[in-house]
Formats: C-alpha cells, sequence, structure tokens
C-alpha cells in the first residue's frame, strides 16, 4: 500500500535527525578548522608550537571532517529521505540507519583524532588512518543496503530522476572506497599507478557520490517547492545516464603533465569535457523550471540555497570542463585556482544545496516550523556573499599566481623568485581568510536555529496537513 | 605487482562500471521507466502535496505573528 508523506517523513525522523545533529556539529568543527588553516597560509606562527596544529595536519582535518563529518552525515539524513518519499513506501529497518550512523560518526572522530594525532596516510581524500577503515566500510555497507531494501519494496511505479541518482551514488560509492583501499593501502599500488588510483578515487567522490546526491536534491525540490514539474524530464534522464556512463574516467587529469601515459590524461580529458552535456542538461532542467516563479523561489529559503547550489553547479562543471584541457591547466595546476574550485564544487553547489534540503527536511520530520527567519536570512546572505568572496579571490589570485610562476624572460629564466609568487599571493589569501569567517557567521546562525527548532515545542495548530506547513507563509 | 597488471585490473573496474550501468539502462527500458516521461516527471506530486501548490515560505517572524494575533 502507498504510504502517504506524512507517514514516510514520521518513519524517518529518528535516523535522519541522528544525522542532522551529527553534521552541523561536524560543519561546526570544519569550519574551526578551516579558519585555523586559512590564518596559517598568512600568519605561519599562528599556534605553531603544537605539533597537533600544525597546517598539514589541521588542513587534513578540515577537509575530513567537512567532506566525511558534514557531507556524508547530511547525505545520509538526506537522501534516504528522499529515496523514501519517492518510493512511497514508509521507512522499514531504521535499525539499520541508526547502526550506520552511530559506526559512522565513531569512525570519523577517531579518524580525524588519528589525524591530529600524526597516523595521517599520505593519500589525499583517504588521510583517515588504516585502523577505522572497518567501520568506514560496515558503514557504506549497511547504508548501501538499506537503499536497496528501500529500493526493491518501492511502491510507486515510476522510478524519478532522483530515485536513479540515489541509488546509483549508494551503489558506487562502498565500490569506490573498497577498492581504492586495498590498491592503496594494504595492497600499494607504486609509483604512477599509486596517483591514478588516488585520483580516479578522489575525484569520483565528487562526480559520483556528492555530485549525483545533490542533482538529485535539487531535481526533487525545485519542482517540489514550485508545485511544478520540471522542464523537460525527457532531458534530466538523458543527463543521468550520461553522467553514469562516462564521469568514471574524468578523475585523471588531476595528473595532467604528470608522468602518466598519454592516453590516460587525454581518456580523462575527454570525459571531463564530455562532462558538459549532463551540466549543460541539468543546467536548462533545474533552471527553466524555476523562470517565471522567481517570486515564489526567493520566498522560500528552500529554493533560495538550491538555486543557489544550481547556478554554481553549471559554473563550476564547466570551469572544471576547461581546467581539464592541458594549457589552462598548465597554469592553474598547483595554484590557489585549484583550491578555489574545490571550493566551488563542494560548497557552493554541494553544500548550498544540502542547507536547502535541510530547511525543507526538518519542518516535515519534527512537525515543527524554523524559528527565527532572521537567522535564515544571516545564514543565506553570510554564506552566499562568503563562499563567492572565497572562490573569486582564490581564483583571481591564483591565475595570477600561475602566470607568475610560468614567467619567462626572453633567455629562459624565470621572472620571479619562488618567494615573490608567494608573497603576491598573501592579499588573496587575507581576503580568503575574511570569507571563512563570513562562513562561519552563518554556519553557527545556521546551528542556532537548528538547535532552537528541536528543543522548541511543536508548532501549535499550524499543521493543517500530513506535510504542509501552510498558514505559516509570509509574502517577502 | 607489475604494471600491466594494474592497467587491465583498471580496466576491468572500468568496464565493470560501464557494463553494470548499461545493464541499468536495458533494465529500465524494457520496464517502460521511458515510456510516458510527462507522468513520470508529475510523479512527485499526489493529494497531499498538489501540483500547482508551493509548499515552502519564509516562517513569519513572532513579531509580525504576534501582531497579527490582535
Amino acid at each position: 500500500m502507498k504510504a502517504r508523506l506524512g507517514e514516510v517523513d514520521a518513519s524517518m525522523r529518528q535516523p535522519a535527525m541522528l544525522f542532522l545533529v551529527s553534521a552541523v556539529f561536524w560543519l561546526l568543527a570544519g569550519s574551526a578548522f578551516a579558519i585555523m588553516a586559512a590564518i596559517k597560509s598568512t600568519n605561519p606562527d599562528f599556534l605553531g608550537l603544537s605539533e597537533w596544529l600544525t597546517f598539514g595536519r589541521v588542513r587534513t582535518a578540515h577537509l575530513n571532517a567537512m567532506i566525511f563529518g558534514w557531507g556524508n552525515n547530511v547525505i545520509f539524513a538526506v537522501a534516504p529521505w528522499i529515496m523514501g518519499r519517492l518510493c512511497k513506501a514508509r521507512i522499514r529497518h531504521t535499525n539499520i540507519l541508526l547502526a550506520a550512523g552511530i559506526f559512522w560518526n565513531i569512525a570519523v572522530t577517531v579518524g580525524i583524532f588519528g589525524i591530529l594525532r600524526g597516523d595521517m596516510v599520505g593519500v589525499e581524500w583517504l588521510e583517515m588512518p588504516a585502523y577505522i577503515t572497518p567501520l568506514v566500510i560496515i558503514t557504506y555497507a549497511l547504508i548501501g543496503v538499506w537503499v536497496v531494501i528501500a529500493f526493491r519494496w518501492r511502491q510507486s511505479e515510476h522510478v524519478y530522476v532522483s530515485q536513479w541518482y540515489i541509488l546509483a551514488a549508494f551503489f558506487w560509492l562502498p565500490w569506490l572506497y573498497t577498492i581504492a583501499q586495498i590498491m592503496l593501502i594494504f595492497e600499494p599500488a607504486t609509483g604512477v599507478v599509486q596517483s591514478l588510483t588516488n585520483w580516479w578515487f578522489a575525484h569520483n567522490v565528487l562526480g559520483l557520490w556528492l555530485t549525483p546526491i545533490a542533482i538529485a536534491t535539487a531535481y526533487y525540490l525545485i519542482p517540489k517547492v514550485l508545485g511544478r514539474p520540471i522542464h523537460s524530464y525527457y532531458l534530466s534522464v538523458v543527463g543521468f545516464w550520461a553522467l553514469a556512463l562516462f564521469y568514471n574516467w574524468a578523475g585523471v587529469h588531476h595528473l595532467i603533465g604528470g608522468p602518466v601515459p598519454a592516453w590516460v590524461i587525454s581518456a580523462g580529458t575527454v570525459a571531463s569535457v564530455m562532462m558538459v552535456i549532463p551540466v549543460i542538461v541539468t543546467a536548462i532542467n533545474h533552471h527553466l523550471t524555476v523562470v517565471g516563479s522567481h517570486k515564489d523561489g526567493w520566498a522560500s529559503p528552500t529554493i533560495r540555497f538550491v538555486m543557489f547550489g544550481a547556478i554554481n553547479y553549471t559554473v563550476v562543471s564547466l570551469f572544471g570542463s576547461a581546467m581539464a584541457l592541458r594549457h589552462v591547466n598548465e597554469v592553474t595546476h598547483f595554484t590557489h585556482f585549484t583550491v578555489g574550485h574545490a571550493h566551488h564544487g563542494v560548497y557552493a553547489f554541494f553544500t548550498m544545496i544540502m542547507f536547502g534540503a535541510v530547511y525543507y527536511m526538518m519542518p516535515r520530520l519534527l512537525f515543527r516550523e524554523w524559528r527565527n527567519p532572521f537567522l535564515i536570512r544571516v545564514h543565506w546572505w553570510m554564506c552566499g556573499l562568503g563562499i563567492l568572496l572565497m572562490v573569486i579571490s582564490l581564483q583571481i589570485g591564483g591565475w595570477i599566481q600561475g602566470l607568475e610562476m610560468n614567467a619567462l624572460d626572453a633567455d629562459g629564466v624565470p621572472v620571479h623568485t619562488f618567494i615573490q609568487v608567494v608573497e603576491n599571493t598573501k592579499p588573496w589569501l587575507w581576503l580568503r581568510s575574511l570569507s571563512g569567517l563570513m562562513l562561519l557567521v552563518g554556519h553557527i546562525a545556521f546551528a542556532i536555529n537548528v538547535f532552537w527548532m528541536i528543543f522548541s515545542p511543536k508548532t501549535e495548530g499550524q499543521v493543517t496537513q500530513p506535510t504542509l506547513l501552510t498558514p505559516t507563509t509570509e509574502e517577502t | 605487482m607489475d604494471f600491466n597488471i594494474y592497467i587491465l585490473l583498471a580496466a576491468g573496474i572500468a568496464t565493470t562500471f560501464f557494463v553494470a550501468t548499461a545493464i541499468a539502462l536495458h533494465w529500465a527500458h524494457k520496464n517502460g521507466q521511458f515510456s510516458n516521461l510527462d507522468r513520470g516527471a508529475q510523479s512527485i506530486f499526489d493529494d497531499d502535496e498538489p501540483l500547482g501548490q508551493v509548499t515552502d515560505r519564509f516562517p513569519v517572524s513572532r513579531k509580525k505573528r504576534a501582531a497579527k494575533g490582535k
């Protein structure tokens, strides 16, 4: 029997709240590590006396807290919820999700403690020490099995495009992780193959895990909030299959210029440029669905965040495809441009869409309204402007840095010494620290609103139907 | 291990991913998932959250709520 949406929401309450609360804590921890690392890049002495807080460890702790603490926790809250709603079936076996939530947070806590303690593994995106691997594999397996069970016993006839994305992502990630762990940690490949495997994994975490989940969320929430179907559903389906078939090759573009067989790099470049197809398709859909409903969109916190993410998905992906071209990559490689690009993707696209999803999901899970619209606005403006400032300053600064490092005079001698180039990046890095502070303010506003909502009584007399919070509207 | 074994292994994994996706695509087609896309696009709406209804807005601030209450 088909479940009503309100029943699905109620059945998801416990696991989703466990993941969400953990995600918010990790978001704050990750922001703190980020600020420390950012200040250290202009003032290396800052907190330099403790080996636990040296740049290498803090920066890595930041990355892992954000990707695996915030990112994965919020995904484990949002994706099963969307899956359940689309399958029109009550969420069963929530124990599986709860167990996964506990395992996962123990794994990340121990992992980040290990990084700060100095047990880091020297493989980017897999830095958490090998002793947490079993916990991570158990978590991914539990969640993967749960998603397959939910899909298998779905009550809906049509498989909506978001379900495809979520199903695929939860299928891909455990495989990616297991293969990478075996080839990099337990039976380590050497030399070039090691870095190839590293970047195949790291980029696929982005492309086959964070990206599909965020796109799935946007494909669900944009039409849902605005009450109008997606502009071209046909194109959305084409976009999914294009991503599914070809993305997995793109990661090796991180090694352009490296001692890697040329055909591997060419294949990676071709795959990266081919990603323009699913990106444009997704862009057409996300953007044209909103056209004509801008007012409704602006009045909705969910749509504000999700559309910000969707617009940035288009921009960041086109940048990414361009950066995979050899001549562009000559300039951007090893500069802050790449750091800016990474934040553009994971924050301006992925995280902003997840914020939007939380704004939609929590009132329905808890039957409570958001307590304070002012805090939502603070969150929106600080994070929106903050991440734009960060991306723009790092990418302009990084591009200049790349040009300066490559500049040769007529005799082929570098024009700038390395230290000059480093000194010239400082103003941009100060701007980056400032943008980091703005994001921190936004995150604190968000966290206050989340906990305020959790600890406040249910919204009285305002929940008239299972999932609608109707009379709480306001024209802005 | 030998370099070539790794290349073979990597090619094998990439091929497996590709073939798995191709099989899924074939299943979706056979299952009729692509036969009525208009209905598919509307499958996210139901009686609780119907087509044409905006379902999210900024909450009313407490001051305004109090003012309305009067």
